[in-house]
């Protein structure tokens, strides 16, 4: 089967600390997404998770200067927990970017989780990930 | 709150974005709205990768192009676990 070429990449809290910690990876990566016009997405509730678990805030907003910070609609909260009932998990900030990576066709970009992949194989979403 | 303003476009481009438009499902001046939105996020975020560069030493061509490749790899849809490409 061919690939599905993706639109874009969504970032999960794991980016926001790669970025925070100064991985060079994470940043020659959001440079490229940006020099080829892509916004990175990432959901409001990823963005909240990070600035709850990240010390390193003003390299946080570094990033997400260019980012397009997803609202979490009510349709997308409903989707998300409901995903999250199926994945009994109460990660809801890890079941977002998937919910997210899947509607908008991107790759995401977050640390390896189990509930990731968990939650793309219920969504029926061949996940790509870039492991930070 | 809107900002009405008179804005002059190539021929092709006008009509191009009225096509764009109607696929999309958006009005002409939505369509131009979310492109100018995107743009300067764009510009923006560029920015905050220089200040972030500023602070912490430029990318080298070496990591520039890293950063390429693993774009290229991701939006390919290639299924599975990018591996790092390289650190410093």
């Amino acid at each position: 089967m061919t690939p599905t070429r993706r639109e874009g990449l969504v970032y999960g809290v794991g980016a926001l600390h790669a970025a925070a910690r100064g991985d060079r990876m994470m940043w020659a990566l959001h440079r490229a997404a940006l020099s080829n016009g892509i916004v990175p997405l990432i959901s409001a509730v990823a963005v909240a998770e990070g600035y709850r678990t990240e010390a390193r805030n003003d390299r946080v907003a570094e990033l997400l200067d260019g980012t397009h910070i997803e609202a979490f609609s009510g349709e997308a909260a409903k989707r998300s927990g409901e995903l999250a009932a199926r994945c009994d998990t109460s990660e809801l900030e890890v079941i977002a970017v998937v919910e997210l990576a899947d509607r908008r066709n991107c790759a995401v970009v977050a640390q390896r989780q189990a509930v990731l992949r968990n939650a793309a194989a219920l969504l029926g979403h061949d996940l790509v990930l870039y492991a930070v | 709150m809107v900002t009405k303003r008179s804005v002059s476009l190539a021929d092709e481009v006008a009509v191009a974005v009225e096509e764009a438009a109607r696929q999309d499902g958006v009005s002409f001046s939505a369509w131009l709205s979310s492109a100018a939105e995107k743009q300067l996020r764009v510009r923006q975020g560029l920015r905050g990768v220089a200040a972030w560069e500023g602070e912490t030493g430029s990318l080298s061509a070496e990591e520039v192009a890293a950063g390429e490749a693993l774009l290229a790899r991701l939006r390919s849809g290639v299924s599975g676990v990018a591996s790092r490409v390289r650190r410093r």
